[in-house]
């Protein structure tokens, strides 16, 4: 691996710890349930997708490549589905977007 | 250096998650937090799977733990919806307003 | 650093399992439990107990989540406060739990390479097992080749208490819409 590469991988490994857990922080903070899903979607796109960026960049040209894109694909296919369908949920289960500002309490 | 700070952020976020699971407080934010918690779980276990050199094996893990954890979240959210897991009932179980 | 992960892990699943026992909404015990599960399954993976990690997610996260889901669109989701106070049971589990633990004073060491367990089959296993099966964890093939049978047992029973299940939960019609309305109180 060369270490162009290496340092590339690398600056995008840290790219996607720091995203993972201001997402993380996110979900713990956030007011209501809809913003938390906001904040989760931080997580699942860019967190999981500069991570797995970074990981691809190490495994190089082989079967590894190919099985961390299939695992990419699906995050990034399920996790908007399984946003959409917790919403519809929650707005079904007669939960209403908080709509506040800054300093309110809920 | 930089795959074992991926790891430790990931743990993180899976405590933050994992609190916000257990204080809830609605039935929702507890499938968010759970359907966040697979996907960590996925992204740990690929990110292991380079730490400890055995990545062929740790990938399919990862793999089919995508999978299982959206059946488990969509199964959750149609009981949550429904009631249970067929056709809508008049008294399902929903939060009242 | 895998240390370190399983020390994570280990104390997530203990925060898990309490917060399962304290919460008193089933449905947040069902999703405790599924977390509890992936946490088991990583800590598998982390040990390199790949097919044991698989079965875990399989019917952890999986089938036990569906099936404890489908339990409680029949039974509604508030446990019912206990009509007693626990404390006979707690002295006895206190009790077992105790004797459980002064037994295990007597066992060897985690990982000694001399104990019975590591001496008996387990070289045999780790030596032979390039040749004659030619599968490289170790673990898959005391599973799945070594015992064989064993597992194939352990499927059969795994299957029958799947159909059971199933045909307890399903085989009736739905009802009408006689039962009362709850209210989930989180």
């Amino acid at each position: 691996m060369s270490p162009g590469l290496a340092i590339f991988s690398g600056i995008l490994l840290l790219t996607g710890a720091l995203f993972t857990v201001v997402g993380g922080v996110g979900i713990l903070r956030m007011p209501d349930v809809f913003t938390r899903m906001h904040a989760a979607g931080i997580t699942d796109t860019i967190g999981a997708g500069t991570t797995i960026a970074g990981l691809m960049l190490i495994a190089g040209w082989n079967l590894l490549l190919v099985k961390l894109a299939i695992v990419l694909l699906f995050l990034l296919l399920l996790n908007p589905t399984a946003s959409h369908a917790l919403a519809r949920a929650a707005i079904h289960g007669a939960r209403r977007p908080w709509l506040g500002g800054p300093g309110d309490s809920q | 250096m930089t795959l074992n700070i991926a790891v430790l952020a990931l743990l993180a976020t899976m405590g933050l998650a994992l609190i916000r699971a257990v204080k809830g407080p609605t039935v929702y934010d507890r499938i968010l937090a759970s359907n966040a918690f697979s996907t960590k779980t996925v992204l740990l276990i690929s990110v292991l799977g380079f730490v400890t050199g055995e990545a062929e094996l740790y990938l399919d893990i990862a793999l089919m733990y995508a999978l299982i954890g959206f059946i488990s979240t969509v199964a959750v959210l149609k009981v949550s919806e429904f009631g249970d897991l067929g056709q809508p009932r008049p008294d399902s179980l929903e939060e009242s307003p | 650093m895998i240390e370190l992960v399983n020390f994570v892990l280990l104390g997530l699943l203990a925060v898990t399992a309490l917060a399962a026992i304290r919460l008193h909404d089933l449905f947040a015990v069902t999703m405790m439990f599924g977390i509890y599960s992936l946490l088991a399954a990583v800590v598998f993976v982390v040990l390199d107990a790949v097919d044991v990690a698989f079965t875990e997610a399989a019917v952890g996260v999986g089938i036990s989540t569906i099936l404890m889901l489908a339990t409680i669109g029949l039974v509604g989701r508030q446990e019912r406060r206990p009509s007693h106070r626990p404390l006979l049971p707690l002295a006895v589990v206190i009790v077992t739990g105790a004797a459980l633990v002064y037994g295990t004073l007597d066992m060897p060491g985690f990982g000694d390479p001399d104990a019975p367990v590591q001496r008996h089959v387990a070289p045999r296993y780790l030596e032979q097992s390039p040749e004659e099966i030619g599968i490289p964890n170790v673990v898959t093939v005391v599973l799945a080749s070594y015992r064989g049978y064993d597992t194939l047992g352990e499927l059969t029973v795994i299957f029958t208490a799947g159909v059971g299940i199933l045909a307890l939960l399903g085989l009736r019609r739905r009802r009408p819409s006689t039962q009362p309305t709850e209210q989930e109180k989180t």
